[in-house]
């Protein structure tokens, strides 16, 4: 809050400006009531990062449960040794790759929800995937479980945070704004023609100017009956000047943290870790954003799995470990979670091809100051096949309901069409 | 603040006291259209009000060759894809002779709120735009008697999914809900009895068409009225009750009149006994509430936000322009109006709705980047330093002066114009990049004096 302050004063060149009438004290009344409540799960300001693992993970080699005889039986090619892994406890470990991840266990911040899927799994990438965004098992899905959840607490904002030209997802679609897909933080900042830095402040300038401006009950020369202000009018004014004042405070602020942001720790050179980034800084900027979502692509290990697995598990963990830390580092390591899926898991065995085929049952990692450190649930059997898939024990939309209830502070019921008994994925 | 019903409605008459004027012109095209630009209001204060009303009323000339081009267009498009007819739309309500005729079949998208997201047919949504565009001036008699036949409104309400002994009551409870009465006008009972008139309506052949053996034709009471009622009958009863003007009356009231006024049932009567005496007819409605003394005075003057459809096209019109719709249409959906798919069946809430943070910031970076000529998307031919070379404005007087009588007819305080002609007088002793010539300098000056005033408070305000 005391950030705010000092940017209002420095960013809005109005004498007096903290001062005038009834726009500036509201916006930083606002600022007041929302200083984030950081004890409870659940309490107003946590934000919720979702990473989707675009393509169907092969849980069976994330986390492996390396105590189980079946596991080399069903990877003869892409088993990974026991010695590698990064043990968890005495039956899983996990990828070697995932070595970040294996610091926030130890930093009690990583939780792996496991067995993790739906009814009747469908192996089509699209079709799966829309019933994970969609949160439902209907025929026809045109909302998003973002979407639905953002209508519920309609003034924060979210953002997609996207790759250059990636698509827009159905897990953001029904939200009472369209979910912006930014890739830079310039597009989220008031835009001018400037022909110089000079140029642009004079502008930016005036254009704040308007908005600390009061409605005076007749703002013309031109005679009453054509121009004089009606209260109607005066209250839109206002309405209007009041959201502007926000929106050049969080640009401003935006702009600021743009040049000046040092993470506290150094982010991996990948293009998740530059993405993350990117919302590591959206959430310093204090915007009020609680929802984020971000893809990693290239899941789909239908052959030679070893090395692309491999490198998309160490984009995933180091880039989210850094994330993870820069966060704590800003003091924000309780209201952050982040959450991974994935369309589907893998096939338990095998194929032909160095590879995986699609499956259904996979794990979801958490990451957050709060979650419930270690694994939750036990491992699929690897004997217990169908159709040789995992079977799943969780239903995805059990995780869900922890995280909309516990964490975002939403009723999961209207949001889930159904309710669903929320895992314990935060600690009490 | 009580208003006087029969002045309010009496034809506003222009006189000394309350002249015509500059701001009155704008007002009036904001609302029967998308704004004017700057030949419309120097022929809108020559003409007066009377002339300008009856114009926007019929529409321009050339609007036969337009509806044929739109129609010939329309047949090109590829229906798989419904991006591309959104963008029809769009360019429609960019270019159309009459934009009275686009913003009200945008009012009744609005109200017969229907989404291509469920309905999943462009051609049907096409057909379903087609109708509310024929009645929009035309009788809400007709228009509620086409859109329960319609086959998009029949897939987006269930209609056709409504069979004897298993009736669906989605389309009986929005039809009097949403489309005719209000809550409060008929009972749960009421709902069941129209779901039972309503089977046996299906689709076939991409028309309606009636099943009689899927109808339910027992006797059914509806609205209080009883015997073997059909669906037709429904939308007949409906109309026969009191709460039906009053309802149209009212939804029509906010969209023309004032957002942040809510009018009295007795501010209403004389409009919707007339309304309901002539037989619903549409045209008269609108024509009395533009025509009249509450319309033209300070109490609705900028009493509505513009919603992101008012807010850019107006902003092109103005200029004259011309910008691609499809990206103008995704850009729009940015703001919060994604046409053809209205959030619910309750439609876009509008007013303060569409305004916040993240749209504003939205809003300012479009005005921008419609008229900077530099996005890619837009192109160059919105183009505000263009205008100003086509009307001969050179001077920092004569540009501020143009720019603040198109956007905001002068209605704004002397210190805003101080500043806009303070911000040029800075601007020419700057320093530009080196290869710019004196004309690429002032062209940039125009274009950013210009994106000034969009991003004024009083530009969101329609």
């Amino acid at each position: 809050m005391q950030n705010r302050r000092t940017f209002l004063a420095n960013s809005l060149t109005t004498a007096g400006v903290v001062a005038c009438g009834q726009t500036a004290p509201l916006f930083l009344s606002r600022t007041a009531a929302a200083a984030p409540a950081t004890n409870r799960p659940g309490a107003k300001e946590t934000v919720l990062v979702v990473v989707q693992l675009t393509g169907g993970n092969d849980g069976l080699n994330t986390v492996v449960p390396f105590a189980d005889d079946g596991y080399p039986k069903l990877r003869k090619a892409l088993r990974i040794p026991t010695k590698d892994l990064k043990k968890v406890n005495d039956s899983v470990g996990l990828h070697p790759s995932l070595a970040g991840f294996a610091e926030l266990l130890e930093d009690h911040a990583l939780a792996i929800v496991q067995g993790v899927g739906y009814p009747n799994p469908n192996e089509s990438h699209f079709r799966s995937m829309d019933i994970w965004q969609a949160a439902s098992l209907a025929e026809e899905l045109n909302e998003g479980w973002l979407g639905k959840a953002l209508v519920r607490i309609p003034a924060s904002p979210a953002f997609h945070v996207a790759a250059p030209n990636e698509q827009s997802w159905l897990a953001l679609t029904g939200a009472p704004s369209k979910v912006p897909s930014i890739t830079s933080l310039q597009e989220f900042q008031l835009q001018t023609l400037a022909a110089s830095g000079v140029d642009h402040d004079r502008q930016r300038k005036l254009i704040e100017l308007d908005a600390v401006r009061r409605s005076p009950s007749s703002d013309t020369s031109s005679s009453d009956t054509s121009s004089s202000e009606s209260s109607g009018r005066a209250s839109l004014l206002d309405f209007v000047r009041h959201t502007a004042v926000n929106t050049y405070a969080n640009s401003q602020r935006l702009h600021e943290l743009a040049k000046n942001y040092q993470p506290a720790v150094p982010y991996p050179n990948s293009g998740l870790a530059s993405r993350l980034k990117l919302i590591a800084q959206l959430i310093e900027a204090d915007l009020g954003a609680r929802i984020f979502y971000i893809t990693l692509n290239g899941f789909d290990t239908h052959a030679n799995q070893s090395a692309i697995h491999a490198n998309l598990l160490r984009e995933l963990s180091d880039a989210a470990t850094a994330f993870f830390k820069d966060m704590s580092a800003r003091g924000h390591r309780d209201r952050v979670l982040l959450m991974t899926f994935s369309e589907f898991g893998r096939r338990a065995k095998e194929n032909q091809s160095q590879g995986t085929d699609h499956g259904s049952a996979a794990p979801m990692f958490l990451v957050g100051g709060r979650v419930r450190p270690g694994v939750i649930g036990a491992h699929p059997s690897l004997s217990d096949l169908v159709m040789d898939k995992l079977k799943h024990h969780t239903d995805f939309r059990q995780v869900y309901a922890a995280v909309l209830e516990q964490w975002l502070g939403i009723a999961s019921k209207p949001v889930l069409d159904g309710q669903f008994q929320p895992v314990q994925i935060l600690r009490s | 603040m009580s208003i006087d019903p029969n002045w309010a409605w009496q034809p506003y008459r222009p006189d000394a006291k309350n002249p015509w004027d500059l701001t009155k012109a704008g007002h009036l095209y904001r609302r029967a259209g998308f704004s004017a630009n700057s030949a419309e209001l120097d022929a809108a204060l020559a003409d007066g009000p009377e002339k300008v009303i009856g114009k926007l009323l019929g529409g321009g000339a050339g609007q036969e060759a337009f509806d044929q081009q739109m129609a010939d267009l329309a047949a090109s498009l590829d229906y798989n894809n419904e991006a591309e007819l959104r963008a029809w739309w769009l360019f429609r309500i960019l270019q159309t002779p009459h934009p009275l005729q686009e913003r009200l079949t945008l009012f009744w998208h609005n109200h017969f709120a229907t989404s291509n997201a469920k309905v999943r047919n462009p051609r049907y949504m096409f057909g379903q735009n087609q109708l509310l565009r024929r009645n929009a001036l035309g009788s809400f008699r007709t228009m509620l008697a086409e859109i329960s036949k319609d086959p998009a409104m029949m897939i987006w309400l269930d209609t056709s999914l409504n069979k004897k002994g298993t009736a669906n009551e989605n389309y009986s409870r929005e039809l009097m809900e949403l489309f005719s009465l209000g809550i409060g006008h008929y009972t749960e009972q009421d709902v069941r009895e129209g779901a039972r008139a309503f089977t046996g309506w299906e689709i076939k052949g991409d028309k309606f068409s009636f099943n009689a053996a899927q109808h339910d034709d027992g006797s059914k009471k509806f609205l209080g009225q009883e015997g073997k009622i059909g669906g037709e009958d429904i939308v007949r009863i409906c109309l026969e009750q009191d709460a039906a003007a009053y309802f149209i009356v009212g939804k029509l009231f906010r969209f023309l009149v004032s957002e942040t006024l809510t009018p009295s049932r007795e501010l209403l009567d004389s409009l919707a006994t007339h309304f309901r005496q002539s037989d619903y007819n549409l045209r008269e409605l609108v024509e009395t509430m533009l025509r009249s003394n509450l319309f033209f005075s300070p109490a609705v003057y900028r009493t509505q936000v513009k919603s992101p459809v008012d807010f850019a096209v107006g902003i092109v019109r103005a200029l004259e322009g011309h910008v691609g719709a499809i990206p103008l249409a995704d850009a729009l959906e940015g703001l919060g109006q994604r046409l053809l798919s209205p959030p619910s069946v309750k439609g876009w809430p509008g007013g303060t709705v569409w305004i916040n943070s993240t749209t504003l910031l939205l809003r300012h970076n479009l005005a921008l980047n419609l008229t900077s000529t530099q996005d890619n998307r837009f192109g160059r031919r919105t183009d505000p330093a263009e205008l100003a070379r086509k009307r001969g404005k050179q001077t920092d007087e004569e540009i501020v002066a143009f720019f603040v009588r198109l956007f905001l007819q002068d209605d704004i305080s002397p210190e805003g114009r101080a500043n806009l002609l303070d911000y040029l007088a800075g601007a020419r002793k700057q320093k530009y990049p080196a290869y710019w010539s004196d004309q690429d300098q002032q062209d940039h000056r125009v274009r950013a004096v210009c994106h000034l005033l969009l991003t004024q408070a009083d530009f969101q305000l329609n």
